[in-house]
């Protein structure tokens, strides 16, 4: 068994801002939050007021 | 269906992933909040931190320096390039930084202008704040906390004498005046801070928050970052990568992992990439690309008189509107 990534030299996927989540399924996602135990992290918060998005001062 | 759009979907569905996972600790973070309301209302806001000053106005440089804990802050020693500076900005400390940024020599004995976050509202960020060198500057250092941080956390970061502030953590705030963050914010604002506190987004994590409060509250125009690689490095333990870190958390390192290195998902979980801005390449699991889209969204929808720089010299955070540099670059050209 392979002990870190670093021989697999052919496959580097080159990304940009856009399209770095490709083939990944949010089911997968998911499996794996919760197979890892991934813990340490928050949520991110969506409206459909955008500016709200970047913070509000005074709440 | 275009790539974009359809990358925006899937960014949506884990969103709501991890907003579905994060509820189930919503019994909790109520139960922090109610906890920590009377410190809350005999405390300061955060918006006592905001200078006056107009950041929008270039002629003069307002910068920050994020520190998160990514493996490129030891593989880069830009701990110890910061300790030996005169830099004077402000430096905002992730709150799993804390501990070695003190440790290097990297005080408020030095750099006058030190803060330090927490969002996560779980009780293991304790341990960031109970060690004899926080003991030891807290009274120099100014913490900003979410009100739904465990009171546990905070009250070992209060009892190293850390000056507390507080914000509130945005997350269900658009759902009306029923959502715990109007409910939370009323209650708040019921006694002493009657104009509130900041709403903060945090981005999932605290080093995307930290910047944030860079740019809200410290109203930072020049906000550089480092050990923000929100991936791991190519010749991380396999272990590790799969874990998200937890094999080198003393506390966590036992639970069992359950993930089939041969299973067909996993190469497009565990991405390798390519950064041609540092000509490195890192390793990005699926909990690092929700950090990272966010991230990098969020600095491309700042204003354009904000400037982020990344001078982490390694990870994932390329693209729209942020400049990469070497920190030791960023330390020459934006010393104030």
């Amino acid at each position: 068994m392979k002990t870190n990534f670093k021989d697999d030299k052919n496959e580097i996927t080159k990304i940009d801002s856009s399209n770095e989540k490709k083939d990944l399924s949010p089911e997968e996602f998911e499996k794996f939050i919760i197979d890892s135990g991934g813990k340490g992290s928050f949520m991110v918060y969506r409206s459909t007021k955008k500016d709200d998005e970047l913070g509000i001062d005074e709440l | 269906m275009s790539v974009h759009t359809t990358d925006s979907n899937l960014q949506h569905s884990i969103e709501n992933i991890m907003k579905n996972l994060h509820n189930e600790s919503y019994d909790d973070w109520v139960t922090n909040f109610a906890l920590n309301l009377s410190d809350i209302w005999n405390e300061k806001s955060a918006i006592c931190l905001k200078p006056n000053i107009n950041p929008e106005n270039q002629s003069e440089i307002h910068s920050s320096i994020v520190i998160g804990r990514g493996p490129s802050l030891k593989k880069n020693k830009h701990l110890e390039m910061l300790a030996n500076s005169d830099y004077n900005g402000s430096i905002v400390c992730s709150d799993g930084a804390l501990i070695p940024v003190l440790e290097s020599g990297i005080t408020p004995d030095k750099f006058k202008k030190f803060y330090v976050a927490t969002i996560d509202p779980y009780p293991y960020a304790k341990k960031f704040y109970d060690a004899e060198i926080v003991k030891k500057y807290g009274p120099k250092i100014n913490g900003i906390f979410t009100s739904i941080v465990n009171p546990d956390t905070v009250n070992c970061a209060r009892d190293a004498g850390i000056n507390i502030h507080w914000i509130h953590s945005l997350f269900d705030y658009a759902e009306g005046k029923k959502s715990f963050n109007q409910i939370s914010a009323s209650m708040v604002r019921a006694k002493n801070h009657i104009d509130g506190l900041p709403g903060l987004q945090t981005g999932g994590n605290v080093g995307t928050s930290s910047w944030f409060i860079s740019w809200k509250i410290l109203q930072c125009n020049i906000v550089s970052l480092i050990g923000i690689n929100h991936s791991w490095d190519e010749d991380d333990s396999i272990e590790k990568i799969i874990t998200h870190g937890r094999t080198t958390d003393p506390e966590r390192k036992h639970e069992s992992v359950n993930i089939d290195k041969t299973s067909p998902s996993f190469k497009k979980l565990f991405k390798k990439i390519y950064n041609p801005e540092f000509d490195c390449n890192c390793i990005i699991d699926p909990l690092f690309q929700f950090y990272s889209s966010a991230l990098k969204e969020f600095i491309s929808r700042s204003p354009s008189w904000l400037k982020t720089i990344n001078a982490t010299e390694g990870g994932v955070i390329f693209g729209d509107k942020i400049h990469c540099m070497t920190f030791k670059d960023f330390l020459h050209e934006y010393n104030q």
